[in-house]
């Protein structure tokens, strides 16, 4: 089905409801592919089954640090869990520094008078 | 094959169609030249001679030569024409004219750069590159956009300004401006070395030269951010590795380039912004790498870039394609949109793990280089920085991204999933991003073909890779211990995200504006600017009331002396003129006698 073109008194075009997008809140309307690939995220299980199953990997991945004999460029590097240790360190860390850094750093959103930075081509945009 | 074909720069071609097409208004026929030209040019470069100069124009006495491929430059041109393939499929849903085509062109002027021969050819696409980029910003069509663009503009041509102002110099020392082997500076002290590096390095977007990329990407529109992403800052990138590799103040410019965007990137909430700073982050380890400078380093650079510009693409499509449903990319406004696109999540998910270099994923092959290099060269606290900053792009571009855009709190937003010829091309950039980290048991896939394509294979030895004395030698990213010291980073990385979370210590998204090095040229800079512009305002007239009045007294006291009416002309008594005629006498008088 073709819907006419619409202009305004300008000449601009004018969109009409079937371009409109379709955002609705609440609407569970989830799509198929969703339901088939996803359809396990929104489980109340999904969170704990997650957990455990990065919790048992770690615990893997630890364990073959005592087993294998690394070879690094540098000695601290070849102790055991060094890698395992350091990338939880630095992913706290970094996160952590979230708090202190967005107290000091955040301002109002149109601090530079630019509140409003949402392109033209999008499709939603009046 | 046509001789014309195989000694023309692809990027002309590029440029060319780019300003052509700019002109078309039909959509389909506009479109489809952007797609095929790309391809084109493909063609055009697999089939041009390495390492001799294919065309060379003579203009005002200086050799220009037009086109130049060798093994450093191949790798950086054919990955920015599939970027520019991938674009173009990318932008097929909207009739913009003007965008199309500057695209294009830009992607042209950044290919034409890659392939330049000498400094000349190099400073005039560099230009273009500034010039036509600026209308992907521009059309978004907001007044912040538009803003940012004119800083943009500003600085892009500063950068291009000091390269035109370095190469004079090496023109004066050299009388040439030919650029063959690599390493074209071995110092600082050489004349016009400084210069060239500074204007690389705003394009390369070093520590404080930064803010014209988080200023300028994130307002961009939809389709632009996708395009810019990829070719300015590689672009500068490969002009590090053409002329100043092997600078050991690389290495620590791009070790701190890796680590300061991290913590940017955890509190800021637009998206976009959000992988503007990865991109930087993402640099730091290419420029680290082109700092050591031995050929295993180069490769890694190059290999980065490559795999780079497909998965950063990668990933400013899919958030651009939530933008372009949405109408927003700000963190504190997604979430759940799994649930209406589910293909983009895949895309991005795929983007995110490529991104953090998980084995079997495109960063993985190409990021383990750049640590082994500097591993190799003993350099400890540059590794350390490097790999924590591989965690915290695990935190902003891995985990950040996709998470808080398609999972996390749900929004409530439905909407339809993204346009078809958006999920084409984020599903060709996936591939990709699969295809050349595969281990070499899939035929015809995987890492070898990536390695096949750097500067220094032991297959096309050397002429771009004997800067540093050291010898080529063959890599395997996929040992056991490779593998395993990766998986212990990530996932236990990947645990505290869990733990964080769970606890409730990860900050929220909220809204705002994180404050960057920019402030003090967008707050007190400009208020300054403007004080002495109002300063000037008030003072001026004051001044200029002064200088008035002054003059005016001289003028009266000069008019009252010597005018027709003045004091002078009114004369004096007779008496007085008999009087000093017979002073003067006496002095004449008196002189003539001492004389004597």
């Amino acid at each position: 089905m073709t819907t006419p073109v619409e202009r305004d008194s300008s000449g601009r075009f004018v969109k009409t409801e079937v371009d409109a997008p379709q955002v609705t809140p609440g609407d569970d309307g989830m799509h198929p592919v969703s339901k088939l690939l996803f359809g396990w995220v929104d489980s109340p299980r999904t969170p704990t089954v997650f957990l455990i199953l990065v919790v048992s990997i770690c615990v893997i991945l630890f364990a073959l640090d005592l087993f294998v004999d690394r070879h690094d460029y540098f000695h601290l590097a070849e102790s055991t869990g060094f890698y395992a240790l350091w990338g939880f360190g630095a992913f706290a860390l970094a996160v952590l520094s979230g708090w202190p850094l967005g107290k000091l750093l955040r301002r109002d959103e149109d601090y530079y008078g630019e509140a409003d930075t949402t392109p033209e081509d999008v499709e939603s945009k009046e | 094959m046509n001789a014309l074909l195989t000694q023309t720069n692809p990027g002309l071609l590029l440029i060319l169609v780019g300003f052509i097409g700019a002109l078309i208004p039909a959509q389909r026929i506009r479109q489809g030249l952007m797609v095929a030209t790309p391809v084109v040019a493909l063609i055009m470069l697999a089939f041009a001679d390495r390492g001799s100069s294919l065309a060379v124009a003579n203009v005002l006495g200086i050799d220009l030569i037009l086109y130049r491929v060798d093994s450093l430059n191949f790798i950086f041109g054919l990955a920015f024409l599939i970027a520019a393939f991938l674009n173009a499929i990318y932008a097929m849903h909207t009739d913009d004219q003007l965008q199309d085509g500057m695209a294009l062109a830009y992607a042209g002027a950044a290919v034409a750069a890659t392939f330049a021969g000498d400094l000349m050819t190099l400073f005039i696409f560099w230009e273009i590159t500034a010039v036509s980029s600026v209308f992907l910003i521009l059309r978004a069509g907001t007044k912040a956009a538009y803003q940012a663009s004119m800083r943009y503009l500003g600085v892009q041509i500063l950068s291009g300004v000091l390269l035109l102002d370095g190469l004079s110099y090496v023109y004066k020392a050299n009388g040439t401006l030919t650029l063959d082997a690599i390493g074209t500076f071995s110092s600082f002290d050489e004349p016009g070395a400084k210069f060239i590096f500074v204007a690389f390095a705003i394009k390369a977007a070093f520590p404080f030269l930064h803010n014209w990329l988080q200023d300028a990407y994130p307002k961009a529109t939809v389709i632009g951010a996708v395009v810019l992403s990829a070719f300015t800052t590689k672009l500068a990138v490969y002009a590090f590795a053409r002329m100043f590799p092997g600078f050991e103040i690389l290495i620590w410019i791009g070790a701190f380039m890796t680590v300061f965007p991290v913590f940017f990137a955890v509190i800021e909430n637009d998206l976009r912004k959000v992988l503007a700073y990865s991109l930087n982050n993402q640099l730091g380890f290419m420029i680290c790498a082109v700092g050591i400078g031995t050929p295993l380093a180069l490769n890694g650079a190059a290999a980065h870039a490559f795999a780079h510009i497909i998965y950063k693409g990668l990933l400013f499509m899919s958030v651009g394609a939530v933008l372009y449903r949405v109408g927003t990319a700000k963190a504190s406004e997604l979430g759940g949109l799994y649930k209406s696109m589910p293909w983009t999540t895949i895309f991005c998910i795929i983007g995110a793990v490529s991104i953090s270099a998980f084995p079997l994923f495109s960063g993985f092959v190409a990021k383990s280089m750049t640590m082994s290099a500097v591993g190799k060269e003993g350099y400890f606290i540059v590794w350390a920085m490097l790999l924590f900053a591989s965690a915290g792009v695990l935190e902003h571009s891995g985990i950040k991204i996709p998470y808080f855009t398609f999972f996390g709190h749900d929004s409530g937003k439905r909407v339809k999933e993204a346009p078809f010829n958006m999920l084409l091309a984020m599903g060709i950039a996936a591939f990709i991003c699969i295809a050349i980290a595969l281990p070499a048991f899939v035929p015809g896939f995987g890492y070898g073909w990536l390695y096949g394509l750097l500067p220094c294979t032991t297959v096309s030895p050397a002429d771009v890779c004997s800067i540093s004395g050291k010898a080529i030698e063959v890599y395997d990213p996929y040992t056991l211990d490779h593998v395993l010291t990766q998986l212990q980073l990530l996932m236990l990385a990947v645990l505290a995200f869990m733990l964080l979370k769970r606890f409730g210590l990860y900050p929220p998204e909220r809204p705002g504006t994180i404050l960057d090095t920019d402030w003090v040229y967008r707050k007190p800079g400009y208020a300054f600017a403007k004080w002495t512009g109002t300063v000037w305002g008030k003072v001026g007239p004051a001044m200029t009331g002064i200088a008035g009045r002054l003059g005016a007294q001289a003028f009266d006291r000069i008019e009252a002396t010597f005018s027709p009416r003045g004091r002078l002309a009114r004369g004096g008594l007779t008496a007085s003129m008999a009087l000093w005629s017979a002073v003067l006498l006496g002095v004449v008088m008196l002189v003539v006698l001492i004389a004597r």
